[in-house]
């Protein structure tokens, strides 16, 4: 039963850089910074190749944003997606305007099933693959993850987590939730959002990056699709987190319970 | 995955500025045999290689120093984590990038491989000589084997399946290995039989591939003596037959491994050849005799390799150092230094630490222009060969004078700079909690192996300065001479790019000089002043490729406007070549005036005055 899967590939700034506010305190510095594909999105697109290597099918990888966003792009096709979309947009969105091209780019490329990050690491909104199955009436399968750890022989064998039913009709998902796993299974077509322990990607394999030069990205625009992008929502404020006080040094051991108990509170 | 914590350090910015910006990458990629190439995937594979470094060999770098390889019922055990770091560097193709598209490779450009190179002999150097050794065997056999040969080793040997060696050192025949002893007896079947012993073979077995192809030096029965009697064979350690399938073993034994002050996750072998008098081999090639061409060739490669070697460890503790001099406080600012009150600084602010910081900067990079120089000169002869002979020719000349000083100078300096950067950790530095004392250990071996420095230096002053007539030669100072004429009015490195005239012609005044001491009854004076030559010349190389990549980077500069995240870097590069040639290129003159002392005293004084 070949599968036709969606995944997404978000353009975010590389958690090696270092992040500053800007003058404003509404967005950041991005002079000098580096980017990468959403980790969370990566282990999206690692699942649907594992999918696709057992099952059969083929992998369609999704962004939107300015043209940059073919390098996220050409890293999902280097990893082995077979052909990419890019929804051309050049100024500011959000996860509604986002969701809504996602739902367009699904209507015309009719997967089976789209697998996103949970969240993106720049700003951890965490909504689009949630509005995206209401939007489309599909279920949902979030946070999905698995029982064996990354060091499993299954990992090793890149065995995919995300279950297909014989009759290629529902999947079977574990999701990660408060203090444990939770089974659930759902007909396809489907919405999955990916956990950090789902799988560990592979690298592009360099002789992946040369392919991936000849594989097509298709341009698509929100205008094009119908799609109204306009920001609903804005952000007003970004604070960088409360910078560490300076330790202090306590002469003896007595101090030290001492402050631990009448400052800190602690015993 | 990762059992160790990874601590290489590359600055991708800094390669991508020399392979593109300083050597042109797009001037060669994409014509000729580099069809389909360009920066852009270029600059991919790069960042995706320095991914696999950090993530996949620079955790094992300190597990291998660690742990050691140990022979367990008479096989090598590689340290915990290189079987699967070989099987991931393979699959991910990295290794197989300049490989000929027909044997499993892309056919990438040399200097990108020079590179990639770097960046994984830098996370893990002695991880990276199993697959390195691999990739020279596989050469020899691609350039001279028959073409049986080639189609049963070559693919199989550069995609990893089977790994490789380069068995040439015999306890009596090290440098001079003309006094190889190593027999080779011919069979009836064509085949030869071969018995002998070879120390210090890297890799000489390991549990990474399934196979090892080992390339053995030995003297077939009724050879001549000397080098003229060498040749090479092809040994595996499981017997194969034409369709590759394994057969029995082939009487190929480990005596024992080498205990030693670094690379210690590289298994140095003593290996035993025809132990039970069973072990077959065949010739590289149709014919006897001819070890030592094939040899060379296998050679400059990995001398090349080996000078990589050395620019990446010095780049990492380069890197380490920095990072550690911003975070550690000690002492006031220079200027207050009586002032117990003001607060203590990041040693990153006194003078000398920022000098010794520069010193490796500029050394780092003028040793990696260096290198990629080398390289971009092989590809643009495998660009010209067959459409422009001449030019062709030129660039070949250049990769073959250029690589004494890659491998010796890079060598030797990675080993003296890898000391200054512990000496910037201070007593951090001595300690195994930092990396910088495994990559001094590591470096030592560079200067030695694959010809020691003075036998780079006999190389270049006994052959390369006067190959071809001396054209190569003649070609490189004018390359020199051209880019002064250029850039000698420039407004900012304009000064010190004249320095470069200075030291020019003092070099050449010692390079002619040697002729007249060869021919003058002074021939000791010559290998005296071998390795002052060697460095005499690596040095103007250097001076002058930073002052090239100088004069590029204040031109990149120019078109930036104030505030841009990369003038910094640009900036950099003017410190970097301003610094060398202030530093260092006056240096150059100051040994042309020592060589013309003509001092003789080392072959002068008695074996007895030494100390008896
Ligand atoms: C860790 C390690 C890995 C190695 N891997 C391999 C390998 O994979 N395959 C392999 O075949 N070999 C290998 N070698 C051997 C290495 O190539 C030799 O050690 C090297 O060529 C030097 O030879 P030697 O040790 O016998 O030193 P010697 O030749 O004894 O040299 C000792 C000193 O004498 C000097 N000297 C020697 N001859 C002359 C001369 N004619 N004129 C002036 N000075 C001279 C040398 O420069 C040196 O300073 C390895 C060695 C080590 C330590």
């Amino acid at each position: 039963m070949p599968l036709k899967i969606l995944v997404t590939a978000k353009r975010v700034e590389d958690s090696e850089s270092k992040i500053k506010v800007d003058a404003a305190g509404t967005g950041i510095v991005k002079e000098g910074l580096k980017y990468k594909i959403n980790p969370f999105d990566e282990i999206g697109v690692e699942e649907a190749l594992r999918l696709v290597a057992k099952h059969g099918g083929e992998v369609v990888v999704v962004s939107v944003g300015t043209k940059d966003v073919h390098e996220q792009l050409r890293h999902a096709l280097a990893m082995g997606a077979n052909k990419a979309v890019w929804v051309h947009h050049d100024g500011p969105i959000d996860q509604l305007g986002i969701a809504g091209c996602l739902q367009k780019v699904v209507e015309k490329e009719k997967p089976d099933l789209c697998i996103l990050g949970k969240q993106a690491i720049d700003d951890d909104q965490g909504q689009v693959g949630q509005y995206l199955a209401e939007w489309l009436g599909w279920a949902q399968a979030t946070f999905a993850s698995k029982e064996e750890s990354l060091e499993s022989e299954a990992e090793k064998a890149k065995t995919p987590a995300i279950q297909l039913a014989a009759d290629g009709k529902s999947i079977t998902v574990i999701r990660e939730v408060d203090g444990g796993l939770l089974t659930v299974s759902s007909p396809l077509p489907a919405v999955a959002t990916t956990e950090l322990r789902l799988n560990q990607p592979r690298y592009a394999s360099l002789p992946g990056i040369m392919k991936a030069k000849s594989k097509p990205i298709e341009e698509l625009t929100p205008a094009g699709l119908g799609v109204d992008v306009g920001v609903k929502l804005t952000v007003t404020k970004l604070a960088p987190p409360p910078a560490r006080k300076a330790g202090i040094k306590v002469p003896d051991v007595a101090t030290l319970v001492d402050k631990l108990k009448n400052e800190a509170k602690a015993l | 995955m990762s059992v160790g914590i990874n601590r290489y350090k590359a600055d991708l910015r800094e390669l991508c500025f020399v392979l593109f910006e300083q050597f042109g990458f797009s001037e060669y990629a994409g014509k000729g045999c580099y069809e389909g190439w360009d920066e852009a995937t270029a600059k991919a594979i790069l960042e995706e290689t320095y991914r696999i470094a950090r993530e996949v060999l620079g955790p094992l770098n300190s597990v291998g120093d660690r742990e050691g390889c140990k022979v367990v019922d008479g096989r090598v055990k590689t340290p915990k984590g290189f079987a699967d770091a070989w099987k991931q560097l393979f699959e991910a193709g990295v290794k197989q990038i300049a490989v000929r598209k027909e044997f499993g490779g892309q056919g990438g450009p040399y200097s990108l491989y020079a590179l990639i190179e770097e960046l994984t002999s830098g996370a893990n150097t002695a991880f990276n000589m199993y697959p390195g050794l691999a990739w020279g065997a596989a050469e020899v056999i691609a350039e001279f084997g028959t073409e049986a040969q080639k189609k049963l080793f070559c693919q199989r040997m550069f995609t990893g399946q089977w790994g490789g060696t380069m068995c040439l050192t015999e306890p009596n025949a090290g440098s001079d290995v003309g006094s190889a002893v190593t027999k080779a007896v011919k069979q009836a079947d064509g085949r030869y039989k071969l018995s002998g012993t070879k120390i210090f073979i890297s890799g000489g077995d390991h549990d990474l591939a399934e196979n090892i192809v080992h390339l053995v030096l030995a003297r077939a029965e009724g050879a001549p003596a000397g080098t003229k009697g060498l040749s090479l064979f092809i040994v595996p350690r499981v017997r194969v037959d034409a369709s590759g399938k394994l057969g029995e073993l082939n009487d190929v034994q480990v005596a024992s491994l080498e205990h030693k002050m670094g690379i210690n996750g590289s298994a140095t072998c003593v290996m035993n050849f025809g132990e039970s008098g069973e072990c077959y081999g065949e010739l590289v090639g149709a014919a006897e005799n001819q070890g030592l061409p094939q040899m060379f060739r296998m050679m400059n490669g990995a001398r090349i390799a080996v000078g990589i070697q050395g620019l990446a460890v010095t780049s990492s503790a380069y890197l380490n150092a920095l990072e550690y001099a911003k975070d550690r406080k000690q002492g006031a600012p220079f200027k207050q230094w009586k002032d117990p009150s003001v607060p203590r600084v990041a040693i990153l602010e006194h003078p000398d630490v920022r000098r010794m910081l520069l010193e490796l900067k500029a050394h780092v990079e003028g040793i990696r222009a260096l290198v990629v120089k080398l390289a971009v000169h092989r590809d643009h002869y495998h660009v010209l060969a067959g459409r422009d002979d001449d030019q062709a020719a030129y660039h070949q000349g250049q990769v073959d004078l250029l690589t004494p000083l890659v491998k010796a100078y890079a060598s030797e300096e990675a080993w003296r700079l890898c000391g200054q950067a512990i000496q910037i950790f201070g007593g951090a530095g001595f300690l195994k909690d930092w990396p910088v004392e495994q990559y001094a250990r590591d470096s030592k071996i560079f200067s030695i192996y694959e010809g020691t420095t003075h036998i780079q230096s006999m190389d270049l002053v006994g052959r390369k300065l006067g190959q071809s007539g001396g054209a190569n030669f003649t070609a490189f100072i004018g390359d020199i001479n051209g880019f002064v004429e250029a850039n000698k009015s420039h407004p900012v490195l304009g000064k010190d790019v004249e320095r470069l005239s200075g030291a020019a012609e003092a070099f050449m005044q010692v390079a002619m000089g040697l002729m007249g001491w060869a021919q003058g009854g002074k021939v000791e004076l010559v290998p005296l002043n071998g390795n002052r030559v060697l460095t005499m010349m690596s040095q103007l190389s250097v001076a002058w490729l930073l002052l090239d990549a100088g004069v590029k980077a204040e031109a990149a500069l120019s078109k930036l406007p104030a505030g841009h995240a990369d003038r910094a870097f640009y900036e950099g590069k003017r410190y970097s070549a301003q610094w060398f040639a202030r530093n260092v290129l006056p240096n150059v003159e100051h040994l042309a005036k020592l060589a013309m002392i003509e001092d003789a005293s080392p072959v002068e004084i008695s074996d007895a005055a030494f100390a008896s």
